[in-house]
Parts: C-alpha cells; structure tokens; sequence
C-alpha cells in the first residue's frame, strides 16, 4: 500500500531531518508513528500528503510514484488520503455539515450525492445532530470527530492521523481512537502519529518509532518504548 | 450523458459554488467586509472629489472665456445694411463663435440702465439731445486660443464703418485665462495621479489584509484537495463584489454631496449655465463604470498577488 524506500528530508544540509527511511505499510494495517518533538513525524506525513518533497529516495502509494509528484497533482493525492490533526483544522466559518461537505465540493461532486454521502459519515463519527454547529460551539472532540468524518469523505484507503488526540482529555482521546479503530475495521489503512504513551500501549499494534530521523525500532504489536 | 455535456455539468456546478462560497465568506465575516468596502468608499470618494474639484476648475475657466469679447465700434452714420455685411463676414470667420450687433438705441438703453442711479449722468445725456453712442459689433471667440490670431485678422479688416477697436486688455486678459488653465490642467491632474495612486495602494493594502487573514483557512482548503481554482476563485469574486458594493455606496453618497454642493456652485456661476449634478450623471457610466473597472482590477491584482504570497497556491 504505502512503500518509502530510502527516503532522506533536508531543510539543513548538514543535518537531515529524516534519514534513510524504508518503510512498507500493508493495506488494512493499523500503524503507530510515535517519537520524541522533533523526531521526524510530521515531516513524514507532510511527505505522505504532498506538502513537503523527499530530498533522495522513493515513495510510491498504492501504484502512485508521488516522489516527484507536480503541484496539480497534489489536490487529487490529498483526495485520496484523509487526514486528521492535533489542532483539527476546520473551517470556522463554516458548519461542521459544511466543513465535511466542502471536501466533496471542491471536487464537483453533485449536490444529491454529497447530501447522502455527508449524512452518512456524520452518522458513523456521531455528530448528526450537531451538524448546523460552528466549530467553536463545539467540544475538541466533537471538532475532531468532524475533522474524521471530513477525512473519511472521499472513503480513503489511506488515513493519517497526526497527533489526533494531542488537544483532547483522555475520555475524548479514548474516543477517537476507539472511532479511528472502527474505520480500520472496515478496511481502511491507519496511520496513526502520536506520542501518547497510553494509547499506543492499549492499541497493540504495529508500532514504528522514530529517533532523530531515523527508524530505531518497527514492531508487530508493540509498546511505546523511549 | 455525453463527455462534453458532463464537462458542462461540472464546471456549472463549480462556477455556482465559488460563488456561494464567495458570499458565504462574505456574509459571515461581516466586519472584515465592511472594513474593507469602507476603505474602498473612502478611496473612491477622495477621487471623486478631486475630481469634482478639476471639473469645477475647467468650467470656472470657461465661463470666463465666455465671458471674452472684442468689440468694434461703427461709426454712428453706418447704414443697417452696411453694418448687417459686415456682421455676416465677422461670422463667417472660422475664429468666430458669435457676432452680435448692439444698435445704437440698445447701447443708449444698455447706457441708461446701467447709469440709472447717476442723476448727473442721465441729466447730461438728455442735455445733448440725440444719442452720441455709435453701434457696436461684440466678438466672441470659439476659442480663447485662437483670439492673438483673430485680432490680427480683426486689425487687418479695413471696412470704412469700423470706427474704433477694443481688444488691447482683452488680448492680456485672454493670456493670462490661458495660463491659468494651462496651470490648473497640470496641477489638477497632478494632485489627481497623487490622489488616484494613494487610493489604488490603500485598496491594494486593505485586500491583501482581507486575504492574509484568510491565510489559515485557504491552507486547510489546500489540506482537503481543494484545487487552485476553489481556492483562488471565490477571493476572485469577492474582490470583484467589494468592488461592486464600494462603487454603489459610493455612488449613493456621492450625489448627496453634490446636491448639497450645488447651490453654492450656483451663485458661483451667475450667468454662466452649470450644474455639477447633471455633469456626474450625464457622465454617469464613463466616471463610475471606469471607476468600478479600476477598482476591480485593483482588487483582482491584489488579491492574486496576496494569495500567492500568503498561501502559496
């Protein structure tokens, strides 16, 4: 599903911030990405999404080389991978409906399809009835759910997660990724950036950490361990 | 549904949801909109006063051209017939906008009423017995440029009824009107580029604050696949509609202004028919339309530049 081959990122020259990286995420996996500030977490998913480029190596998602992906193609890379974010990123001029639904959108899709398609991910992320709410006459976790249900919006084989539960308390960060769970279930590939201990503990599985930009351990099912 | 008819469809949808997006933007960041048209108002009224100012200057200059004449005295024993030619010749000039013949009686009368209230005067004028004005021919010029070489071709005419010239202080006078207006054109136009080109750096100032503020927002359209198109576009269309809106309220107070203005303006330009009012809307869609193109196009720049700039699309 998702294979980085090599993948060295410089902002520095002397210093990489991420340094010879080969990873392989099977479809389905449910992936922690933990490590210290600084680690190379973020630097990786804006890698994933487009934002940022490799400096050396590969990346290839699905049958997609994004290595040298151009910037219009960047839009479609994005349609294709839902993400989510410690700080939720959603519109605040807009409802949590039409924040969901402007992804749809922007893609022309028409307006019966992403009536049906919008009611249907706000139903599974719980925030049906609070779907006319501006963001900030919700809770962080309902703004988080709302920032899912707009990742899920284009059913991506793909979601990253990066730091989902770093602004929540931990009965909302226990629901979030109890909802990020349920989304893996049904098939869909988690990765899941964090270094939230607890969580990473529970969840039991597939733990890849990063030290300094390299990848100083990939375990099954493993423990949060720096 | 064929491919062409799909493409039709799509972009349809697309142009109608820029636009809501545009007036949902609009609408729900109500301050940052009024700020905005505000300083646009503002910007497009200095203009309009300036330019208030140029054309009040313009037709102050030309209601003093107007004013311009050379006279030729006849001599009192000129036939009607004789001065009647002359006149015709006078208007057949190219120079010439107008000839008028001032008969000896209407000179006396001219005379009479003017010196009403001087006894002495009117008591002397009865004493001669007949009328001692001779009839007169008054000149106007087309235009006040051309008057040095219409005096010439004035002193060349020999016509034997031509008793006495008077053009002398006329000849000054019209040099110093068309220094004055040559002065008032370049400074008028001056202090307008000064004025226009403020107006265009504070609009351009006040989208790309509008824009910056959007910074955040235009980043997570980019995040959800929002391609530069929705990106850009529904800016596009605000600038546009800002543009709109400063261009009809400032319209709306603009007229007001005159109105108000007017009155004064008549007292102003005694004998001389002008009304600022009917000028602007006589002129109604060059000045405005003009002023909403420049306006829009301002925008539209700032706007594209701001976007790059601030969100890197």
């Amino acid at each position: 599903m998702i294979n980085l081959k090599h993948v060295f990122k410089y902002y520095n020259p002397a210093v990489p911030v991420l340094a010879d990286i080969n990873l392989a995420i099977e479809a389905g996996e449910f992936i922690s990405l933990v490590g210290q500030s600084g680690a190379g977490k973020t630097t990786l998913v804006k890698i994933l999404t487009g934002e940022e480029r490799v400096s050396s190596g590969q990346i290839i998602i699905g049958d997609w080389d994004i290595t040298d992906i151009s910037r219009r193609e960047v839009p479609h890379l994005r349609r294709q991978i839902g993400v989510i974010f410690q700080d939720f990123k959603l519109l605040p001029k807009k409802t949590l409906w039409e924040n969901v639904a402007f992804a749809l959108e922007v893609c022309g899709q028409p307006q019966d399809k992403i009536d049906r398609v919008v009611s249907s991910v706000m139903r599974i992320v719980g925030l049906e009835d609070k779907r006319d709410r501006y963001p900030n006459e919700v809770s962080g976790g309902e703004q988080q759910r709302a920032a899912i249900a707009r990742a899920l919006i284009h059913q991506p084989k793909i979601l990253l997660a990066d730091e989902p539960t770093g602004n929540l308390d931990s009965i909302n960060a226990n629901e979030i990724i109890e909802l990020l769970q349920r989304i893996n279930n049904f098939g869909t590939t988690v990765i899941l950036v964090t270094h939230n201990r607890e969580v990473v503990n529970r969840l039991k599985k597939r733990v890849v950490t990063i030290e300094n930009g390299v990848i100083t351990s990939d375990q099954k099912q493993g423990k949060y361990i720096i | 549904m064929t491919k062409s008819k799909v493409n039709i469809l799509f972009n349809m949808t697309s142009f109608w949801r820029i636009l809501k997006f545009s007036f949902q933007d609009i609408s729900r960041n109500v301050w940052l909109t009024i700020a905005t048209i505000t300083i646009l108002v503002l910007a497009l009224f200095s203009v309009n006063i300036l330019l208030t100012v140029q054309v009040l200057s313009q037709n102050a200059v030309e209601a003093v051209k107007g004013k311009v004449n050379l006279s030729l005295y006849l001599r009192p024993e000129s036939s009607e017939a004789e001065i009647l030619d002359l006149k015709t010749k006078l208007e057949a000039m190219p120079e010439v906008k107008t000839v008028k013949y001032i008969s000896k009686n209407q000179a006396l009368d001219s005379f009479r009423e003017r010196n009403q209230n001087n006894p002495e005067i009117l008591s002397a004028l009865r004493e001669l017995g007949k009328n001692p004005l001779s009839p007169s021919l008054v000149i106007n010029p087309k235009d006040s440029d051309q008057a040095p070489a219409l005096i010439e071709q004035i002193k060349k005419n020999n016509n034997p009824i031509i008793e006495s010239r008077d053009f002398t202080d006329n000849a000054l006078l019209l040099e110093k009107i068309n220094q004055i207006t040559k002065k008032v054109n370049e400074v008028g136009l001056f202090i307008i580029a000064i004025f226009i080109l403020t107006s265009v750096l504070v609009a351009y100032n006040s989208i790309k604050v509008a824009i910056y503020t959007h910074r955040q927002e235009v980043e997570i359209m980019r995040l959800v696949g929002a391609s530069n198109r929705f990106i850009y576009q529904p800016f596009l269309f605000s600038a546009v509609f800002y543009a709109l809106a400063a261009t009809i309220i400032g319209v709306a107070l603009f007229f007001p202004f005159l109105s108000l203005l007017q009155p004064y303006l008549e007292v102003f330009f005694l004998d001389y028919q002008f009304n600022v009012v009917h000028y602007f809307v006589s002129h109604f869609i060059l000045i405005f339309g003009l002023q909403f193109l420049a306006m829009a196009l301002i925008n539209i720049l700032a706007s594209s530049l701001a976007i790059r700039r601030y969100a890197k699309v």
